[in-house]
Parts: C-alpha cells; sequence; structure tokens
C-alpha cells in the first residue's frame, strides 16, 4: 500500500455516500421480505399487533417518573375510569395482574379444601388448575349440556362452591346467552358463587357485551372478571378487573392483590382507555366481519365449527385429527393450536386475524385437505 | 395519574446529534505503534503549517500586496493600476492561501485518524478565527501604543 493510499482509507464517507448504503441495504431486505413468506400464527387469542405508540409512551413516562416508589394501591384513576365506562359504583371494581389471578384468588377465597368448583368442557385450562391450588377438586361437566347440565351437577355435588365459565368460552368461543346465565343463577343451589370470565367478550357482537353487568345488580353471588389481555392488546402488561354486585365490596376486597397493580400496569391501561378506544373499535369490528366469513369457509369445507364469539374458532374436520390439521398448515407457514391439550384430538383452535390472513388460511386448507 | 403520550420522560429516541460514528469504506488497515506516532508528529507538523499559513493572512499577505501595488504604481505612474494590482495580488494569494489550508485540514483530519484519534472535524476554522484574535490585538497595541497617539503621548508628554 503506497503512502497516499495509506492515509486515503481513513477518509470517512460522506452523508450521501451514507444514506446510499443504507438505502441500498433496505431495498435489499425489502426485495428478501418480498420472496419469503412470513408464518402467521393463528394459534395464540391475544391481539396480534404491537401495542399503539400512545400506550407504549405513557408506560415509558410512567418508568421514567419513577419506579422506586410503591404503586398506588388502589389505582383510583384507573378504577374510577373503567367505572364510568361499565356504568358501576367503583367500589364495585378492583384491579388485579390479570383476569386471571383474579380468578385465581377468587377460588382460593371461596373454596375450602375438597370442595368443588364446577366447570363446562373443554373450557379455560386454568379453571381446573385455579381449583387444585385451592385445595379443591375440579368438576367437569360436558359443554354440550349448557346450562342444565351445570344445574343438574350443581344440586347432584353437594360440596360444589364455585361454577367457573367463559364466555365466550376459550377454546369453543361460544357466548353463554344473557338469559341462560340468569337461569343459572336462580338455579343454583344457595352459597354457589358464580366465576364469569368475559376476557373475550368485547368481540362478541350476539348481545350488548354489557349484558352481564346488568345481571350483577339482582345476583350477588355473580363476579364478572375482564381483562386487557385480549382485545386491547396489553397481555404482557398483566392487568385485568373483577366487577362484583351492590355491596359485593368485603369479597372483593380479598381479591386484591395485596400491594396491588404495577404502575405501569396502571398507565399502560389507562392511556388506552383514554386514547385508543376507538382503535379496539375498529380491531374489534374487523373480527366481526371477518368471523362469519371464516366460519362459512370452514363449513364450505366439511368443518364442524362453533358458533364462536371470540377471536378464534373450534374447528374439527371429520378425517383429520386436530393435531394432524396443524402439522399439515404448519408445513403452510400457518401455525393452529390442536385441541389435544384440551383434551379434544379431533379439534383445533384456530385465530381471526385479517381479510389476508382468512384468505391464506383458506387457500392453505385446500392444499392440505 | 399523568400519562401525556406527547411527553417521553427525556428518553432520546434517537441518536443524540453529533455522535455518529465515522463511516468508513473498508475497516483501515492501521499501522504500528511506531507509525501511530509519526503520524501523531505529523498530525501536529501539519497543525504548526496551518497556524502559519493562517498568520501569514493577517499580515505579510496583505503587506506583501501593498508592496506589489506600490512597485506597479512606481513603476507605471498610475495610482489605480497600483490599487488594481494590489487588490488582485491580495484575492489572489487569500483564496490561494485558504483553498491550500482547507485541503491541508482535510489532509489533518487523516493523518490524526492514521494516528489513532477519533477525528470527526478539522480545525481549520477554530485556527483561523484565534489568529484573527492574535492578530488583531497585535496590530492594535502596535497602533495605538507603538506607533500610533500612544507613542506620541508618550512623546509629546516627555517634552
Amino acid at each position: 500500500m503506497g503512502l497516499l493510499d495509506y492515509y486515503k482509507q481513513f477518509d470517512a464517507m460522506s452523508e450521501e455516500e451514507v444514506n446510499q448504503g443504507l438505502r441500498e441495504q433496505a431495498a435489499e431486505r425489502r426485495r428478501k421480505a418480498l420472496t419469503r413468506i412470513e408464518t402467521l400464527d393463528l394459534s395464540l387469542t391475544t391481539w396480534p399487533e404491537l401495542p399503539h405508540q400512545r400506550i407504549v409512551n405513557a408506560i415509558t413516562f410512567q418508568a421514567r417518573r419513577g419506579l422506586h416508589r410503591y404503586p398506588h394501591l388502589a389505582g383510583a384513576d384507573l378504577r374510577a375510569t373503567l367505572a364510568e365506562r361499565h356504568g358501576v359504583d367503583p367500589e364495585r371494581l378492583i384491579l388485579g395482574n390479570g383476569a386471571a389471578e383474579l380468578l385465581g384468588a377468587a377460588t382460593r377465597a371461596l373454596i375450602e379444601p375438597g370442595q368443588q368448583l364446577l366447570a363446562p368442557w373443554p373450557s379455560y385450562p386454568l379453571f381446573p388448575i385455579m381449583a387444585r391450588r385451592a385445595h379443591g377438586q375440579a368438576v367437569r361437566v360436558d359443554n354440550n349440556g349448557g346450562v342444565d347440565a351445570l344445574i343438574e351437577a350443581a344440586a347432584r355435588e353437594p360440596d360444589v362452591r364455585v361454577v367457573a365459565l367463559a364466555s365466550p368460552n376459550d377454546p369453543t368461543g361460544e357466548l353463554l346467552a344473557s338469559a341462560e346465565l340468569q337461569r343459572l343463577l336462580e338455579h343454583l343451589p344457595e352459597g354457589v358463587v358464580v366465576l364469569l370470565d368475559e376476557s373475550l367478550v368485547e368481540f362478541s357482537d350476539a348481545q350488548p357485551t354489557s349484558s352481564s353487568l346488568a345481571l350483577l345488580e339482582h345476583h350477588p353471588r355473580l363476579l364478572v372478571f375482564r381483562s386487557f389481555s385480549k382485545a386491547w392488546g396489553l397481555a404482557g402488561l398483566r392487568i385485568g378487573y373483577a366487577i362484583g354486585s351492590p355491596g359485593a365490596g368485603p369479597v372483593l376486597a380479598e381479591l386484591e392483590p395485596d400491594l396491588g397493580v404495577s404502575e405501569i400496569s396502571q398507565a399502560g391501561a389507562y392511556e388506552a382507555l383514554k386514547s385508543c378506544s376507538e382503535l379496539i373499535d375498529q380491531r374489534v369490528q374487523v373480527i366481526r366481519d371477518e368471523r362469519p366469513r371464516l366460519i362459512a369457509g370452514l363449513r364450505e369445507r366439511s368443518f364442524d365449527v362453533s358458533n364462536s364469539q371470540a377471536n378464534f374458532v373450534w374447528v374439527a374436520h371429520p378425517s383429520v385429527p386436530g393435531a394432524e390439521l396443524a402439522t399439515r398448515l404448519e408445513r403452510a407457514g400457518i401455525l393452529v393450536a390442536a385441541g389435544d391439550a384440551l383434551g379434544e384430538p379431533q379439534h383445533a383452535r384456530i385465530a381471526i386475524h385479517s381479510p389476508a390472513a382468512t384468505d391464506r388460511l383458506l387457500n392453505a386448507l385446500d392444499n392440505a385437505l | 395519574m399523568r400519562s401525556d403520550p406527547s411527553e417521553n420522560g427525556g428518553l432520546f429516541v434517537g441518536r443524540r446529534p453529533g455522535t455518529a460514528p465515522v463511516h468508513f469504506r473498508a475497516a483501515p488497515e492501521r499501522g504500528g505503534a511506531v507509525r501511530q506516532r509519526i503520524d501523531g508528529s505529523l498530525a501536529s507538523f501539519m497543525l504548526a503549517a496551518i497556524t502559519l499559513l493562517c498568520l501569514l493572512c493577517w499580515g505579510p499577505i496583505p503587506l506583501a500586496c501593498l508592496w506589489l501595488g506600490s512597485q506597479a504604481n512606481y513603476l507605471s505612474g498610475s495610482v489605480s493600476l497600483g490599487i488594481l494590482v494590489s487588490f488582485a495580488a491580495l484575492f489572489g494569494l487569500l483564496f490561494g492561501a485558504l483553498s491550500l489550508m482547507k485541503r491541508a485540514d482535510s489532509a489533518w483530519i487523516l493523518v490524526r485518524r492514521a494516528a489513532g484519534y477519533d477525528q470527526r472535524t478539522g480545525v481549520l476554522g477554530r485556527i483561523f478565527a484565534l489568529t484573527a484574535i492574535v492578530c488583531g490585538v497585535a496590530f492594535l497595541l502596535w497602533f495605538l501604543v507603538i506607533h500610533g497617539p500612544g507613542s506620541g503621548l508618550v512623546t509629546h508628554g516627555g517634552e
């Protein structure tokens, strides 16, 4: 290397040259991205998109403001906003680290060792675990029997203390009609409490999402649990809430986390309520529009599809078991949840995303079946 | 609860201004420690040369141009020609010197990098300003104290 060449190698690239290089790299990435088919994950029930930047900013602001202190235990602002949204007294609403934690706390508070938790099956896999952790026992009732089967089982089993329901139900997606819930509440034996998990209720359109809350006015044995994890797309924040009937304050106080909910979670949820309600309505509408199309498309392909009111469908094909269907779809770059884990090997749970995702799924099914 | 989404709590979203790394076309092959020390000395020498060139701009070059103009005036008997020659020489020499200094400054950056320093910018602007201040102060001292009213006052006071 010559003397001048030695020094010339320390010459920096101009800003324009650097930008040109970056532009070429970006074009190359785009070109590769177009030729690569991204995996479409339809196995999860959480929202597939990142949280809105306003929520992220609110969380960042809260984090930088000072995490050295304990959070506001009562979460007064968030509770007041939620209470106003649902038209209930703030005293009837408590916050928790996700609806699941509140459901677990309610089970532990209500069940004595040896007592029973009744749950339709298949349903939210946490229900039997909740009973076990409370040193109780889970009694599974066939989902096909509806409310009548639950009433019969509650009357038959003297140690039933809690009935745990998810509406819309995970994994079937079926919604418990308000009238049916009322019938259940009226016919259950004295002392049996209904824990209603409505984490997915925002996606339903068969009845107003506030139907169950209206029942709280006359049924003190009903507790309703909701979450920011699904339609609100904030599963990572672990925040949910429970609403009880008038006078349910003492019961709710037992469910509240001892040291409250983190300020970061409160800030994210509060900002979501304040500024992202319209966005949530839009994404929920996408699911509501896409759900009948996907169900119709699946039924055309000989699938048995539940009447889902959630952001997923629970399907069974007469000749292809759920695990086999999942494997075949995975080869096409689409992930779905096989029903084996829920004791329903013939079934699979498929999440609903965008119209493009529905088209891709139906095309993949045409090739896979 | 404060959750103003436009407030990021002081978080810098991008890189701080002026902290972009130097991008080379290829990773430079640096010399050994001795080579780097020599380059460091060379950079110091170049800095001294640039400083000297800057100092020339504030005194010797204008004086030389005035001398050239006076010679033209003397030889041609035309004051206008003398002024013209002076200005032409002044512009030519000043811009030539500035161009030379700019090149030397760019070369100085490369030598400094070769010597192992993360040199981002040149030093010409600062040296130019510094020499202007030094020469300006020196001129004022000469004009007001040594050769101007100051010296006259001292002389008249002595009488």
